[in-house]
């Protein structure tokens, strides 16, 4: 069926297939960017802890944050992430989709409760040496943009009606798994530098 | 189905104009200076203004219209697909959020003409400054703010100037797609420029700041609040890079017409995409480093402090990671444009089109294996210099083949000296010594010699300006007519071109022989000797600067007063961007066309049309 826009005759199933390949590679292009983003804080830490500069890298005596903790905020992430990704994969099931997908929600926000918990309550102060630095940085760049995926993820979920964008357009929401994904596997690499390499 | 809705974006609660955008800046700048304060007592009022001037910045957005969309997706709403925004009309939509990528391309070409304007009077009062070799005119204080604001204001520029408004207007022309990927990322792309200028330029009222656009530490950590505005308007624009990259990039990739090969794209589009995976990359890398000094200024964490476990060799290697990638996001487009514009005026098919494509894609590359030249003297491990010397150097070479492309395009061609066709020439000049200066600078043991000194200044002047601002006023010249449906005079504009070559090259060629001397850069006091120079430059940098008036004399003429309308292909061109009528419809193309032949085939006697224009009907792309 094709309907009026503008003075073109679009098929509305054209316009979506266009629509997901577009998404497709919009995503693929972010996370090429965001790879350099967090390229450049991992810089950071090899480079600072490399120099140790004025042996302040880890001052003697510093606390570091807890293991134990930080894994139950990367397993939260995790956890988010495969569970989206497991509902926007293949064909879109509505009812799956309004059930995990708030679970989704729910496991995503936990996450950044815990980091938010975790970063106010440090241990140590920012001010001794580098590495409170590059952790409170990388960690804090890594949760506002965790906060964002979360955001989005609400609103993907709010979407999950029968009429809703994230059924219409199923590649789009899957595509946004990628993201989730992605963040997650930043947080693996983080976990292990700032709690077992540093 | 997708069908519109009534309860559409457009009509929510917040509308969508600068209006409502300054009426929630404005308090959230104080809710954010508030904040900041709260949390950070000890750190004279840097987390305040930071946080002032980003909350504002968000508010100015929320308020421009930016928070439509995901709050429609957020209250399970039906959302309006971006082809059926209902096309604007009236002068209205110039001055509010638009998704066409037409409009939004006039947006940013008038924004930053003005912007041009402002860094223009920053340059004059810098050479005002030097008519006297003491520091009578400008105090040194002083002198260096202007310094920093003129050249990160003109960066600003610079970074935006070709992508910005011929990159959203034409892309989708040239590649026969009815819009951009992402209109709302191209939207925010460009209204994240207004709120950079003003915050940059608020700096003036803070002292400015001392760093240049480079912003090293341990000085950037030591400065005023002024510092505060870099901070975040560079992370603004840092910002825009980014979104800006990955909209063209998706755009270019997915939406090309059917026929429309990788090796049918215009050169112009080329220099596009390369430049849109410089900017896509390297401004992730300035971000972080920006955060880095936000945070060291506002939450006293120590990445540059070198007596608390940082260093400022992080800042200096993650800057130039960006930075130097950045003066190639600089002068890939303008390489675009005169491999572009060449042709339709030699009356010849490129020569060495895919050569020209390599020569692109060459230089973006070696770009991200030199930025440590910048750190010759800043005492890098000798042992690393050789290398960087080695790839600073063979970057001449890609560089070579588009001059190259260029000169074997008008060689033996019957040349139409239209005014696009004379900046382009004089793109070359200028460029050409600007890159060979580059060359003795990315020797170590000239750079150590001159890295402080005018020669550097004159040498990236001529790459800056010699050769990114001609290809601008090329691409004005060129391009505008189809933009805004009025020429310019072609009298005007050829005095405009001979005015502008001869007084930039009496400006800046001297500084060659000043910095030889050793006059240093960013210091308002300078070897009385050295004043009959200084007096020549400056007097021809006035008549640069009246140069650009008489530009922008002709372009308000020819917008609101000559009333000559231009015809929709004035330069009988080939390219699919002048075979749609002037103005262009609003949705680009009735159906999109089936590419048929190149854009470059000019006196080829088997030449097919460049596109057949009746479609394959349903069919949105090629690509």
């Amino acid at each position: 069926m094709a309907h009026r826009t503008g003075t073109l005759d679009v098929l509305p199933a054209d316009e979506i297939r266009l629509d997901a390949r577009v998404v497709s590679a919009g995503v693929w292009l972010f996370l090429t960017a965001d790879l350099f983003y967090f390229a450049a804080w991992w810089f950071a830490f090899f480079y600072l802890r490399a120099l140790n500069n004025n042996q302040a890298w880890i001052m003697q005596g510093l606390t570091r944050p807890n293991r134990a903790y930080g894994l139950v905020v990367l397993l939260l992430a995790i956890a988010t992430a495969v569970i989206f990704v497991g509902i926007t994969a293949g064909t879109p099931r509505t009812m799956l989709a309004r059930t995990l997908g708030p679970a989704a929600l729910i496991l995503g926000a936990a996450a950044c409760l815990f980091q938010g918990y975790a970063m106010w309550h440090l241990g140590f102060g920012l001010t001794e040496g580098g590495y409170p630095s590059v952790f409170s940085g990388l960690t804090g760049s890594w949760l506002i943009q965790l906060l964002f995926a979360v955001g989005w993820l609400t609103t993907v979920a709010a979407q999950a009606g029968p009429a809703g964008d994230t059924v219409i357009r199923p590649e789009s929401a899957a595509a946004f798994g990628r993201i989730l994904l992605f963040l997650a596997g930043v947080g693996v690499i983080n976990y292990l530098l700032l709690y077992l390499v540093a | 189905m997708v069908t519109a809705n009534l309860m559409s974006e457009r009509r929510m609660l917040i509308p969508n104009n600068p209006i409502t955008g300054l009426l929630l800046a404005i308090p959230g700048y104080f809710f954010g200076v508030w904040l900041g304060n709260v949390f950070g007592l000890f750190d004279d009022q840097n987390t305040g203004v930071i946080l002032g001037y980003t909350v504002a910045t968000a508010a100015f957005l929320v308020g421009m219209g930016f928070l439509n969309y995901p709050l429609t997706r957020l209250l399970g709403w039906p959302v309006t697909p971006i082809s059926e925004s209902e096309p604007d009309a009236g002068l209205s939509r110039y001055f509010r959020l638009s998704l066409d990528h037409k409009v939004i391309g006039l947006q940013y070409l008038f924004t930053i003409l003005i912007m041009l304007l402002l860094g223009g009077i920053g340059a004059m009062m810098i050479r005002s400054s030097l008519l006297v070799p003491d520091s009578s005119i400008t105090p040194p204080g002083q002198y260096i703010a202007l310094i920093g604001l003129h050249s990160v204001m003109m960066i600003f520029i610079t970074s935006a100037v070709i992508v910005g408004p011929f990159g959203n207007y034409l892309v989708p022309l040239m590649i026969g797609a009815r819009r951009m990927a992402f209109p709302r990322l191209e939207a925010l792309s460009f209204w994240l420029v207004p709120p950079a200028a003003v915050i940059l330029a608020v700096a003036a009222f803070w002292g400015g700041f001392p760093t240049g656009w480079t912003g090293y530490p341990p000085l950037s950590e030591q400065a005023g609040q002024g510092m505060d505005s870099y901070i975040v308007g560079f992370g603004l624009i840092a910002l825009a890079l980014v979104v800006s990259g990955v909209n063209m990039l998706a755009t270019i990739i997915t939406l090309r017409a059917p026929g429309m090969t990788w090796t049918r794209l215009p050169i112009f589009v080329w220099g596009i995409f390369t430049t849109s995976i410089l900017g896509m990359l390297a401004a992730p890398v300035l971000t972080a480093a920006i955060v880095m000094l936000a945070m060291d200024r506002s939450v006293q964490t120590s990445f540059f402090l070198s007596s608390n476990g940082g260093s400022n060799y992080l800042w200096e290697n993650l800057f130039w990671f960006f930075g130097h990638p950045e003066v190639y996001i600089f002068i890939l487009p303008a390489f675009g444009i005169v491999m572009e514009i060449v042709p339709h005026f030699a009356r010849k098919p490129l020569w060495g089109y895919r050569t020209g494509v390599v020569g692109l894609f060459g230089v973006a590359l070696l770009s991200w294996f030199v930025w440590q030249h910048h750190l010759f003297v800043s005492g890098i491990a000798p042992v690393l210099r050789p290398f960087y010397t080695l790839s600073t150097e063979l970057i001449s070479i890609p560089t070579g083949i588009i001059f190259l492309v260029v000169l074997g395009t008008m060689w033996r061609a019957r040349i139409w000296f239209s005014v696009p066709m004379l900046f382009c020439m004089g793109f070359l000049v200028n460029f050409l010594i600007g890159g060979i200066s580059g060359v003795y600078l990315s020797d170590v043991p000239t750079d150590v010699t001159l890295h402080g000194s005018y020669f550097s200044m004159a040498h990236f002047h001529y790459t800056i300006m010699g050769g990114e601002i001609f290809g601008l006023m090329a691409a004005v010249y060129y391009w505008l007519p189809k933009m805004t449906g009025r020429m310019m005079s072609e009298t005007i504009g050829k005095l405009h071109f001979w005015w502008m070559f001869v007084a930039f090259n009496s400006t800046f060629f001297p500084l060659f022989i000043i910095g030889l001397l050793n006059m240093p850069r960013r210091v308002a006091q300078y070897n009385p000797a050295l004043q009959g120079l200084n007096i020549w430059v400056s007097v021809s940098a006035f008549f640069l600067f009246g140069s650009m008036v008489l530009f922008a004399g002709n372009l308000v003429y020819a917008l609101a007063f000559s009333g000559r309308r231009a015809l929709a292909n004035p330069w009988h061109a080939r390219s699919l961007e002048w075979q749609v009528p002037t103005p262009v419809p609003a949705h680009n193309f009735d159906r999109v066309p089936v590419i048929t032949g190149g854009p470059y085939d000019y006196g080829m006697p088997n030449a097919r049309p460049v596109a057949d224009f009746g479609g394959i009907r349903g069919v949105t792309s090629g690509a």
